[in-house]
Order: C-alpha cells, then sequence, then structure tokens
C-alpha cells in the first residue's frame, strides 16, 4: 500500500517534471489542436469576458437611463456599505456554513448512493430507482419549500413520526428555531438533489475496467473491498474534481431555499449574501450595489478555487487547472 | 495506463482471502435485503412529492387550498390543465424549446467535447491558460445590463439564436468530459499517432464514441438546462410572443403574485374589486399543473438515453 | 460498428427535424409581422396595432376573444400584449438601459423617472375631449411633482358621482360570523371587546370540525407584512397611510410609539392565553390560507382581498358561518373608525404612452373613444344577453350562471378584455342610467348575489351589505393617501424603508411570543434598534411629497 502511495506520487513527478515550452515548432506542430481549441476560446472571451466592462458600475451610482459617459462616480461607496453594514458578518457566516454543510453532505450521499446503486443487479430496478431518484430535482423551490413546510408543521409528518418513535413529546415549530434552519437547508438539498448528483458518479462508475472486478474477484475480495479499492479510486479524479469546483462556489449558498423558508424568527441564520445584495440591491433598482456584491463573490469564489487546487496539487492529487 | 496498473496490484496485495464460504453466502442476502429495504424507501420519499404534484393539479383550486392532499385527488377536475393551455401559446412555445434544446444539445456536445479533448492532452502547450480562461468563467457573471448590451450588439436580441449561440461551451460540463477522457488508455491515441491520424480525427474517429456514458450525462444536463431556462426569453425576447418558449409561457403563469410587491397600489388593496381579486394568486393547483406541463416531456425522454451509461463499457480493445 | 452508423443516423435525423421546426418557426414569423391587413376602422384610415407592456403576471387572451375582436372589427385596433414573468427591476433595467420600449406602458415610476413616457396633457387637449371631462377634477393630481407633466392616466380613483360599493376590499380585524351568531349579533366596537369575543368562543369550541380552533392568525410572510404592521394605525383611527401617520399634514412613524406598544402588548396578552397560533410567525402564505379554508381561525387582521380565495373555498364547502365579517375595530369607544376610505386617485397606475410609440394620437384618440359609455358598458358589464341581462326596469342583473362566468378566470381570457380594462382609464360610479359600472356596487344585484345565510345575519344588524358595519368614509384629506408616495429608486427613504420592515418582522414576533415579562425589555430593544436607522429620511421625503400635494392638488 504505502508503496503505491510513493509509485503515484513518482508517476506524477516525472509527469509534472516534462515541461511543454511554447515554440514556433511547437504550434506548427500541434496546430490541429490550435485549430480545435482557440476558436472556442475567442468565443468564451467574447461571451463571458467582454461584457464585465460592467463591473464599472459598481463603482458608479448607475441609472439605467443615462449614457456611460453620463453616470456619477462613486468610488467605493457601494462595496463600504455592503461591508459596513451589521448584517454582513452574519450574513457571510449563514452563506459559508449552509454552503459548507450543503457541500460535504451532498458529496457523502450521492456518492454513497452511486455505491449503492452500483450494487443493484437487476437493470430494471436500477434503472426505475435510478429515474426516480432524481424526479425531486424537477420541481421548483416554491413547490419543495411548500412540502418542506407543510411536513415541519406542528401537525405535519416529521412531528407525527417523532411522537410515535416516542423521541419527543410535543411537536416542536421547527422553523421558529435559528439553529435548526441549517439543518432543514441542508436536508432539503438533499431530497431533491441526491438523484440527479449521483448521474456524473454513475456514468464515471461505467468506465472503470470490468477486468479490475473480475481481478478483484480472483483475489476473493468481498463487496466492500471492491468498493475500496476498485470503485472509489476509479472515479477519484471526478470526486476530486467536481470538489474542487465545488469549493469554488462556495458563497452560491443561493436565495430561493432560504427567502422561502425563512421568517422573522430565524432571519438572523437564514438570510444569506445573495438575499441581502437582491433586498438592498436589484429590488431597490440599486444595479450598482448589485453588482459590487457579484465583484465581491467572484473574488472570494476564485480565491477559494485556486486555494482548493492548489491543496490538491500538494496532496499530489488530480487537478483542475 | 501505469495507474490502473497499481490500482490492480493493490487489490490482490490488500484484499484478504475469504476464509469461512459461508459467510460469502449469507452477506449478499443482508445486503441485498438492506440495499433494496434502502432502495425502496428512496423511492417513496423521492416520489412522494411528484406523485403529491400531479393529485393537486388534477384537483381543483378551490379545494386544494384546504390542504390535507396526499395520494387522491378529492375533487377530480381537469381545470388546472385548461387554464395552462386556454390561450394556446403553450403550442407554439413547445415547438421552440424543442428546436433550441435539440440543437443547444447537439451544438454543445460537439463543441465541447472537442475542446475537451485539446485540453486533455497534456502536451498541448495552451492547455494552462485555455483551462483557466474557461473554468474562471463559472465564478463570475458580468451583470445583466452588461450582458443585454453584447446581445444586443451582436443583433441576437428578439432572435431565435439568442437562445443558442451565447450558450454553446459550458466550462463545468468541459471539465467533467475532460476528466473522463483522462481515464481512456494513452495507447489508443498513441497507436492511432503511430498510424498517422490526425488529432481532429483522434478525436472524432476514435474518443468521441468511447465517450458515450460521459455525453449521455453531458447531453442529458444540456438539455435540462435548455428545456428549463427562461431567462433568456424574458430579458431578450419578450416581446416577440412567437419566440416564447415553454418555461416562459408557464412562468408567466407561476408569477401572478409574485411582483405586487414592486407596486405599492396593489399591497394596499387599489384597484381591487371582486372580479380582479382571483388574478392575484396563482393557486397551488394551476402551480402544479405547470410544474407537471414543464417536467413530463424531459422525464419522458431521459430512461431512453439511460442505457448508454448503466451498462459497463468496454474501454478498449487494447489488452494491457 | 453497426451500432456507431445508427447513432449517426439518428443524430442526423434529430438535426433535421431541429432544423425544419426552426424554419417553419422563421418563416412563420415573417407571416405574423404583416398581419394587420384586414379589418376596416373607425376614421377608415389603416388598421393598426398597439404593442403593450404590462408590468403584472398575466396571461395572453385568446385568438378569439369576443371583446378584442370588437374592437379590432369596429375600431380597427388590435394589442399586442406583453406581461412580465419574473422580477420588475431586471426588466424594467434591461428595458430602459437598452430603450427598448413598446406602444403603451403599465405606469411605473421607474419608467417616470427614465424619460420612457411622453407628456400627455397636450394630446389629451387637442385629441381627447372625453379623457378631459373625465379626469376634470384631478387633472392637477396626476402631474408629476418633478416636472408637472402627466405622464400616466391613472386607472382608478377618477369617480363621477357617489362611491358605493358593497364590496370591502380593505383592512379590518375580521371575525367569523358564526362568533358575531353565538353571542347575540352584538356590536364591536374596541379591541379589549374583539378578542373577549374570541376567547369566550374559543374557550365554548375548542375544536371545530375535528381540528383544533385558533383564536386569531397574523400573516407576516415574504412582501405581505400589513398583517403584522398595520394595525396599530387604524386603532388610533386613522385610515390606512402605509408606515406613517398624518396629523395635519405631517407624516410620522408609527411603528415605534406608544400605541403600537399598546397593540402589541394586548397580542402579547392573547398569546399568554393561548389565542394566537403558534405557527403565526413561520407559516407561509398558503399554509395560512389552508388554515382559513378549513374554518378553524375566529379571527384576523388582513385586507379582504387577500385572503378572498380562502373564504371563496369555505363557501364553496356551505361553511358559510366561517365566513368572516370585517369589524373597524378602535382602542377606546370615543375613537371614530377611520378605516373604509374614498377611494383615492390611483397615480402612477395605468397606461402611459412610451417615447417610441409611433401612432401616439391614435392610441390616446382610442381610449378616448373607448371612454363613451357604450364601450364601458362592453369593458365592464360585457355583451348585453350573453354576459348580462336589464330587467323590466333598466336595470342591469346578473344570472347566477353569469356571476359564476365572472370570477372564472379562464372564462374571461375568452371573454373578457381584462389585461386593456384594469389598466385602462374608465369610469367609475354610475352610468347615466343610473346603473353602476361594476356589479359589486350595483345594490339590487349585490342583494341578489348573496346568500340566505348572509341575508339573514345582515338582517339581524339592519344593514343592507357588509360595509355598512363601517363608519362612511369623511373626505379624504388633499394629500392623501401617504403609501403612494413615490420614495425614489435607491434613496436613503427607500433604504430606512426596508430596514424598518425587516427590523419590525425580527422583532415584533418576539416581541408578542415571549413572556409578559419580558416584554418592556424587547420593546425597548426594539425601539432603540429602530433608533439607529435613518427613520428621519423616510419621513422627511414622505413630508416632502405631501407638502407638494398640499400646494399643486388644492387647486382644482
Amino acid at each position: 500500500m504505502v508503496e503505491t502511495k510513493k509509485i503515484n506520487r513518482a508517476a506524477a513527478k516525472r509527469k509534472q517534471e516534462i515541461k511543454y515550452p511554447i515554440t514556433w515548432a511547437a504550434i506548427k506542430r500541434q496546430r490541429q489542436l490550435i485549430y480545435m481549441s482557440v476558436p472556442l476560446l475567442a468565443y468564451i472571451i467574447l461571451f463571458a469576458y467582454v461584457p464585465v466592462w460592467g463591473w464599472t458600475m459598481a463603482f458608479q451610482d448607475f441609472k439605467p437611463n443615462l449614457a456611460f459617459a453620463q453616470q456619477t462616480w462613486v468610488g467605493f461607496k457601494h462595496f463600504v456599505f455592503l461591508f459596513t453594514d451589521d448584517n454582513f458578518l452574519r450574513v457571510l457566516r449563514n452563506t459559508l456554513g449552509m454552503s459548507i454543510i450543503n457541500l460535504v453532505l451532498g458529496f457523502v450521499t450521492a456518492i454513497g448512493l452511486a455505491l449503492l446503486l452500483n450494487e443493484i443487479k437487476n437493470m430494471y430496478w436500477k434503472r426505475t430507482v435510478q429515474t426516480v431518484s432524481y424526479l425531486p430535482h424537477f420541481l421548483s423551490w416554491i413547490i419543495v419549500t411548500g412540502i418542506v413546510a407543510t411536513s415541519l408543521a406542528s401537525d405535519g409528518i416529521v412531528n407525527d413520526v417523532l411522537m410515535w418513535l416516542g423521541l419527543i413529546n410535543e411537536p416542536i415549530v421547527w422553523l421558529s428555531e435559528g439553529k435548526y434552519f441549517w439543518g432543514v437547508v441542508g436536508a432539503s438539498h438533499v431530497w431533491k438533489e441526491v438523484g440527479w448528483n449521483t448521474i456524473i458518479y454513475l456514468a464515471a462508475m461505467s468506465s472503470i475496467d470490468p477486468s479490475l472486478y473480475e481481478a478483484a474477484d480472483i483475489d476473493g475480495a468481498n463487496r466492500y473491498q471492491k468498493m475500496r479499492f476498485v470503485t472509489i479510486p476509479g472515479i477519484k479524479a471526478t470526486i476530486i474534481i467536481l470538489l474542487i469546483m465545488s469549493v469554488g462556489h462556495l458563497l452560491e449558498a443561493g436565495f430561493e431555499v432560504q427567502y422561502l423558508l425563512g421568517n422573522g424568527l430565524v432571519v438572523d441564520w437564514s438570510e444569506t449574501i445573495d438575499i441581502f445584495v437582491l433586498k438592498y440591491g436589484i429590488a431597490q433598482g440599486n444595479y450598482s450595489l448589485a453588482t459590487a456584491g457579484g465583484i465581491f463573490k467572484t473574488v472570494v469564489s476564485i480565491t477559494l478555487l485556486l486555494g482548493a487546487n492548489w491543496i490538491a496539487k500538494r496532496m499530489g492529487e488530480e487537478r483542475l487547472l | 495506463m501505469s495507474a490502473k496498473k497499481t490500482s490492480l496490484s493493490a487489490v490482490s496485495a490488500s484484499a484478504t482471502v475469504q476464509n469461512k464460504s459461508g459467510i460469502n453466502r449469507i452477506e449478499p442476502i443482508l445486503f441485498n435485503t438492506f440495499n433494496t429495504l434502502f432502495m425502496v424507501i428512496l423511492v417513496v420519499v423521492t416520489l412522494y412529492p411528484f406523485l403529491n404534484t400531479i393529485v393537486v393539479s388534477f384537483n381543483a383550486g378551490n379545494d386544494t387550498i384546504r390542504g390535507g392532499l396526499y395520494l387522491w385527488p378529492r375533487e377530480w377536475t381537469l381545470q388546472n390543465y385548461r387554464a395552462v393551455f386556454v390561450s394556446g401559446t403553450i403550442y407554439d412555445a413547445f415547438w421552440v424549446s424543442v428546436a433550441r434544446t435539440v440543437l443547444a444539445t447537439l451544438l454543445n456536445l460537439f463543441l465541447t467535447t472537442m475542446l475537451a479533448y485539446t485540453l486533455s492532452r497534456r502536451e498541448y502547450i495552451f492547455r494552462k491558460q485555455i483551462t483557466l480562461v474557461f473554468v474562471l468563467t463559472m465564478y463570475f457573471n458580468a451583470g445583466l445590463i452588461p450582458g443585454y448590451f453584447l446581445m444586443k450588439d451582436l443583433h441576437l436580441l428578439n432572435s431565435f439564436w439568442v437562445y443558442v449561440i451565447p450558450s454553446m461551451i459550458s466550462a463545468f460540463n468541459m471539465i467533467v468530459i475532460r476528466t473522463y477522457i483522462g481515464t481512456i488508455p494513452e495507447s489508443l491515441v498513441e497507436s492511432a499517432r503511430i498510424d498517422g491520424a490526425g488529432e481532429f480525427k483522434i478525436f472524432w474517429s476514435i474518443i468521441f464514441p468511447l465517450c458515450k456514458p460521459v455525453l449521455a450525462t453531458i447531453a442529458l444536463f444540456v438539455a435540462v438546462g435548455s428545456w428549463n431556462s427562461w431567462f433568456d426569453a424574458f430579458l431578450y425576447t419578450s416581446s416577440r410572443q412567437e419566440l416564447s418558449t415553454l418555461q416562459y409561457e408557464l412562468m408567466k403563469l407561476l408569477s401572478s403574485s409574485m411582483n405586487a410587491n414592486s407596486n405599492p397600489a396593489v399591497a394596499n388593496g387599489g384597484g381591487v374589486t371582486q372580479d380582479t381579486v382571483s388574478s392575484m394568486v396563482t393557486p397551488i393547483s394551476i402551480r402544479a399543473a405547470v410544474t407537471i406541463v414543464a417536467s413530463v416531456p424531459i422525464l419522458v425522454v431521459y430512461p431512453f438515453m439511460q442505457k448508454y451509461f448503466v451498462v459497463g463499457l468496454n474501454v478498449g480493445s487494447v489488452k494491457e | 460498428m453497426g451500432e456507431k452508423k445508427i447513432s449517426l443516423f439518428r443524430m442526423s435525423l434529430l438535426m433535421l427535424l431541429a432544423f425544419s421546426v426552426v424554419l417553419a418557426g422563421c418563416s412563420s414569423n415573417k407571416g405574423s409581422t404583416g398581419s394587420s391587413g384586414e379589418g376596416n376602422s373607425v376614421d377608415g384610415t389603416e388598421p393598426f396595432e398597439i404593442s403593450v407592456y404590462i408590468g403584472e403576471a398575466g396571461q395572453q387572451p385568446t385568438p378569439d376573444n369576443k371583446v378584442y375582436k370588437k374592437i379590432k372589427d369596429e375600431l380597427g385596433a388590435s394589442f399586442k400584449f406583453e406581461f412580465l414573468a419574473g422580477e420588475s427591476n431586471q426588466k424594467l433595467g434591461v428595458m430602459i438601459a437598452g430603450s427598448d420600449y413598446p406602444d403603451m406602458m403599465t405606469g411605473n415610476t421607474k419608467l417616470v423617472s427614465a424619460g420612457a413616457y411622453i407628456p400627455l396633457e397636450d394630446l389629451i387637449e387637442q385629441h381627447a375631449p372625453n379623457l378631459k371631462k373625465h379626469y376634470a377634477k384631478y387633472w392637477n393630481m396626476m402631474k408629476d411633482p418633478s416636472d408637472g407633466h402627466i405622464y400616466i392616466l391613472p386607472n382608478y380613483g377618477a369617480y363621477n358621482g357617489e362611491v358605493t360599493s358593497s364590496w370591502y376590499s380593505g383592512p379590518a380585524f375580521w371575525i367569523q360570523k358564526a362568533v358575531l351568531a353565538e353571542f347575540g349579533y352584538p356590536k364591536v366596537k374596541t379591541l379589549d371587546e374583539y378578542f373577549d369575543l374570541i376567547e369566550k368562543y374559543k374557550e365554548k369550541y375548542p375544536t371545530i370540525d375535528g381540528s383544533p380552533t385558533i383564536g386569531f392568525e397574523i400573516l407576516n410572510n415574504d412582501w405581505r407584512t400589513w398583517g403584522l404592521l398595520n394595525p396599530p394605525q387604524h386603532l388610533i383611527g386613522h385610515p390606512n397611510d402605509g408606515g406613517v401617520v398624518v396629523n395635519d399634514g405631517k407624516a410620522e412613524i408609527f411603528a415605534d410609539k406608544d400605541y403600537a406598544k399598546r397593540y402589541y402588548q394586548k397580542l402579547n396578552e392573547i398569546n399568554a392565553k393561548g389565542l394566537l397560533d403558534k405557527e403565526a410567525f413561520t407559516q407561509n402564505y398558503d399554509q395560512y390560507m389552508a388554515k382559513i379554508s378549513s374554518g378553524t381561525v375566529l379571527g384576523m387582521f388582513d385586507q379582504h382581498w387577500s385572503f378572498q380565495a380562502a373564504e371563496d373555498s369555505l363557501t364553496t364547502q356551505k361553511k358559510l358561518e366561517r365566513t368572516y365579517v370585517g369589524l373597524p375595530v378602535v382602542f377606546d369607544e370615543s375613537t371614530r373608525d377611520h378605516y373604509r376610505d374614498r377611494p383615492a386617485l390611483n397615480v402612477n397606475n395605468g397606461f402611459g404612452i412610451s417615447v417610441n410609440a409611433k401612432n401616439p394620437e391614435r392610441i390616446i384618440k382610442l381610449l378616448d373613444r373607448l371612454m363613451e359609455e357604450d364601450w364601458q358598458k362592453t369593458l365592464s358589464w360585457g355583451f348585453e344577453g350573453e354576459d348580462y341581462i336589464v330587467n323590466e326596469e333598466g336595470r342591469f342583473m346578473k344570472t347566477q350562471e353569469q356571476r359564476d362566468k365572472f370570477t372564472d378566470a379562464t372564462w374571461k381570457l375568452a371573454n373578457k378584455a381584462d389585461s386593456l380594462y384594469r389598466f385602462a382609464p374608465k369610469m367609475e360610479g354610475y352610468f347615466s342610467d343610473g346603473n353602476a359600472t361594476d356589479g359589486s356596487a350595483q345594490p339590487e344585484e349585490y342583494r341578489a348575489s348573496l346568500k340566505p345565510y348572509d341575508v339573514e345575519f345582515l338582517d339581524k344588524y339592519g344593514y343592507d351589505s357588509y360595509v355598512d358595519f363601517f363608519s362612511a368614509p369623511p373626505e379624504n384629506p388633499v394629500y392623501y393617501p401617504a403609501w403612494s408616495v413615490d420614495l425614489v429608486e435607491g434613496s436613503e427613504a427607500k433604504v430606512a424603508n426596508t430596514k424598518m420592515t425587516d427590523l419590525s418582522t425580527k422583532f415584533l414576533p418576539r416581541v408578542i411570543l415571549g413572556s409578559a415579562a419580558d416584554f418592556d425589555k424587547t420593546w425597548n430593544e426594539y425601539v432603540s434598534e429602530m433608533g439607529k436607522i435613518n427613520v428621519k429620511a423616510y419621513e422627511d421625503r414622505i413630508n416632502e411629497v405631501l407638502q407638494w400635494r398640499i400646494e399643486t392638488w388644492t387647486v382644482k
């Protein structure tokens, strides 16, 4: 085991040591690859990067009816508003807290479910379960939060089951306690997305060479060992890549769930950055503040992304960049 | 390639030999029972909200308000679906959605995979730079208004092509495909090169067909994304009814009460009469009907795509 | 190998299908834009199409809608509607930035300040005598505070004649008819009397139809905040001015005043007695409506239109005794209630003509023509004989079937021009033949539409309609109502307003649900937090506009 790890790292390092310098000769040699990719690069620059001139809006008091030259410049006024608001830190904390919970729960449940689904031998049952499991993905949050709210009500199913099991004596008003809120959001996310999230992992699992499983059988490996030594390593690259990308999205806890399930009693725990920016930005016609919020999120996201990528590199794992 | 070899030896080196054959006989039964039970619970828990939505969509709005509907409609009606289909705009919008979904899926699959292939070649000199440029796009958004101006300048406003052209490549999908291509043995590519094949030919004839599982996945993602999108119709084509998409039409039905808050007159009862009251809120039952109409087409199509990656694949004809 | 061939084949089939659909779509586009080549028009000129942006959600009328067809046949005008289906600010931002306006747009202060509309006063003077007459009394009130031009034609509030609607749409303390019936149809005036009745009824009937009785319900969810925030102003005898109380033309917020404290203290007390729904502050709108529809809620403070759908459900379930009566409750016997108000001019709402309109004269002439009585009758009541009947005395009435159709949204898409009518200038009050302009204001029609239970109920009080529970509304002060003051986008005032609402939403539940001992402490915390918000900016902005209204609107 230990030897294999060392072999891995050494091989990886060897790969990394090979540098591919950019020379005219190289360009000529790889021109097909260049034709296949550089036009697409130009495309994405046009559609994603060119509009970024709009970030200047964050430094103005933007009024949509005035031309660019007529806007008033206010420097960092909107950023100051954002950062000095009493609620800002709280809102940041909520966003990160819910994101991390969603991230961890999301990964664990999706991979776990994918592994279990992989063990199903009967094709029709497997396909049925898989199809049904991602049905909630198609329901909008408006409907899902309606169901969640009904389930968590005093006469809802959650309280009924808990009382029947004898775990509580009186119904709990779940949505009135801030401390439960993050859990409720996490559970709702899992319910809605676990089936959908397994799709990628199942696709990755299907690319694992079956002869590896055969070899494991020959060596007498049991189910769990096969999972541990064949399946999971087989999809490890996928997992790591998705993990790195998700870390970059840590500020995207979203707003629909929190907005729909939140209320005055839990607002200190439910308000996220997106809700805050929406309330004081777009909802007030303050496009500048909305843009400032967006810039802030981007800066943090890219920092997190690069950080996660670097950690993966240090650990000798598959990297994104 | 060498990674696969090492994991094979890892398996052999560390697998303990099963001692009693008795355990081997009971364990699958136990496990499968547990697994099946678990899956049944999963199915119930995930199917129920959907069934409930179907039930609500067939229940009279007046009655649905009371709540307490579970698995059977209390007051059966087709009225909700009538409300969805009544102005007739749904039918044309449906075809527009189909057209954009099919086009977007085909274009995306081809372009994204081609790009993913080039970025999977470790020797590609621009690999790092291009990957970075693409990956960063997932983390920023230039904003509504600049985006709008771009579409305007490109003459994509009020045109069908605004649904397809700006979203032909997604960085996320590209990364997923690139990762998958990474699991295809280099030896296949090398032997093709030795045979004199150019990069594009390698991509088209060898890699692309081998990517079926991930292509099916990405096709699903793109199709669902394209099918569900309404925001672009909202911003860019809303003044041309004939370009409306299915989701946008349905969205119009859903948002009756969402915008009242931007109009204080409404929130203070200005101009509300007994007749107009009913148009102030979208009943739950109509929301349910809208959901069903929106998701049924995709749900019907997807199971047919599933067979492409549920079955294991023979990665290559080259034996190690 | 065979597999590969099939999938290629399938793919090419799909591409063919896709392209053919796209081509079909493109060609039908060209076909439809040149459609206005049929029909005749009022003044012999070309028929024309008006593109309209409606800033609210709605559905397209059916292509065979009979009222639009009549307008097209007789006046040559057809409409192309675009409805809002998302966040208004996003759409408006993009429209304004791109100067992307259709011919007509519903009123919106953002569009006004962006200069999207053309001034209308000259157009009306020259081309629209009916509109001029209709708005004569209100001319000054229609002017925009910043530059004195008229940009929007208000759609409601320009009355001719006395206002007597029999259907009360506004705010009140509602109570189930069963409760009043149980205790002998008493007259209820004060807050204490109101809650006493509820308490007594709940004691007597702890469950209704098998579910626990809820004494009092409050909704505070999303933008529906009035249930929690508005009562104090009414309890001291003021009408709905939004977030302020106006005395002698000066406005101040009431959220932190002693009389507000008095109200919330009362709520704290009734919560201690178990009369308040435990889930009042965690429920969403659907759950609130579900509870009301189940008949278990004895009372709440709300606006009638907000829970009307739930009442309709109760009516369908034949639980008429569980429907509600609105009571104008106040603190003290001596205060005169002012819940019911005379509808004020609905400024900033209605239609405006955009700067991109090619034919503003034709549009204004069309609206002018539609103001005439024959069209108004068609737009409001419908087609005679089909949608309403005329009895021997010449009064307009409806059969029960016609009444039902009027509340069926799907029927209306084919038979009424609601999208146009709701925002167009309209006659309100009475036609020249004495008939009311809308069904619910026609006394005998209203009476005929009442169920026997309600007729009996009203007789016990000696009233003609449920509106009689309220005192007759006094004349509106010139500047009324304060809630229609535009707090400029992105201004300090608007930010302060949002912060105040947020603060109230956060603290009031705690104030109410906490123990009696903690009440003062929590309330003081609330008031001090309120003090940190720039409330003055909010009050100043309102006072600024109120002053302007007093100066400009008094000259009638």
